[in-house]
């Protein structure tokens, strides 16, 4: 699917479009920022380059060629971070960090994705088979959406931060394991 | 005594959350982010990489928490 199927619709303030955009464009534009993750907050930059986008979409002209409206979505994230990389060079980083990311970040291509039906069945299965706590744990945070914090989302369990962060961490490892012994291709860090 | 790789552990998996605290007129760093070294911010990256299809998977829409973070500063 081009993404800029959604475009007339985004332009037209439509928040639920835009969702569906977000779900295909945040996977691409996240990759396209991975040479900046030690130096920023990558997810801060994510947040931010889709909000802009949100903001500039109603005067934005396709080019024509598919998802244009993703590939200026890598290009504010990109530029995003480059600025934050000038912001912040107080900081002590190694030498020609920002000359290798921008290098990574100018050679990338932005692809599309969507989200893979059988995958989300496996998840589902394995996700109801969590213990009691790592499922609570891992379901604040989806219900958290982004906008609680995990000290907040502990105290709504009851549950200390320490303990909410190791209960959030069995789930990850058991949710990896459910789904490796289903066959499924693991991110590594998922099971780390 | 806990062991520092415990430490830096938790520190990861606060930082791969798509909270962020809300700031006017800035970037929203995680506060833990400050106190990760190079291997493990690029750990973070790469957990939230992989939560964020998690969540998507798991979302009746399919949207991760990250699109439900920005969904919400849109209509707020």
């Amino acid at each position: 699917m081009d993404t800029d199927a959604l475009l007339p619709a985004i332009q037209l303030r439509d928040a639920s479009a835009f969702g569906q955009w977000m779900a295909r464009a945040e996977p691409p534009i996240r990759e396209s920022l991975r040479s900046f993750a030690t130096l920023i907050d990558v997810e801060a930059i994510v947040q931010e380059t889709l909000l802009r986008v949100w903001q500039v979409a109603p005067r934005f002209e396709p080019d024509g060629a598919p998802n244009a409206l993703l590939r200026l979505g890598v290009r504010i994230g990109r530029n995003l971070a480059v600025s934050e990389v000038r912001r912040t060079r107080a900081r002590p980083t190694d030498t020609d960090d920002l000359d290798r990311a921008l290098a990574a970040a100018e050679a990338f291509d932005a692809r599309e994705s969507a989200p893979d039906p059988m995958l989300r069945e496996r998840i589902a299965e394995c996700h109801d088979k969590l213990p009691d706590k790592p499922r609570e744990a891992l379901t604040a945070r989806l219900r958290g959406a982004g906008a609680t914090s995990d000290a907040d989302l502990a105290s709504s369990l009851s549950m200390r931060l320490n303990t909410f962060l190791q209960n959030f961490t069995r789930a990850r490892r058991l949710l990896a394991e459910c789904l490796r012994k289903q066959g499924v291709a693991i991110d590594p860090e998922l099971e780390a | 005594m806990t062991d520092p790789k415990d430490d830096d552990e938790l520190l990861v998996e606060q930082v791969a959350t798509a909270w962020r605290p809300p700031v006017r007129d800035a970037l929203r760093y995680h506060p833990a982010w400050h106190d990760l070294d190079a291997e493990g911010r690029a750990r973070a990256f790469d957990r939230a990489k992989a939560l964020r299809e998690v969540e998507a998977a798991l979302d009746p829409e399919g949207l991760s928490t990250t699109v439900r973070a920005v969904l919400a500063r849109i209509s707020g």
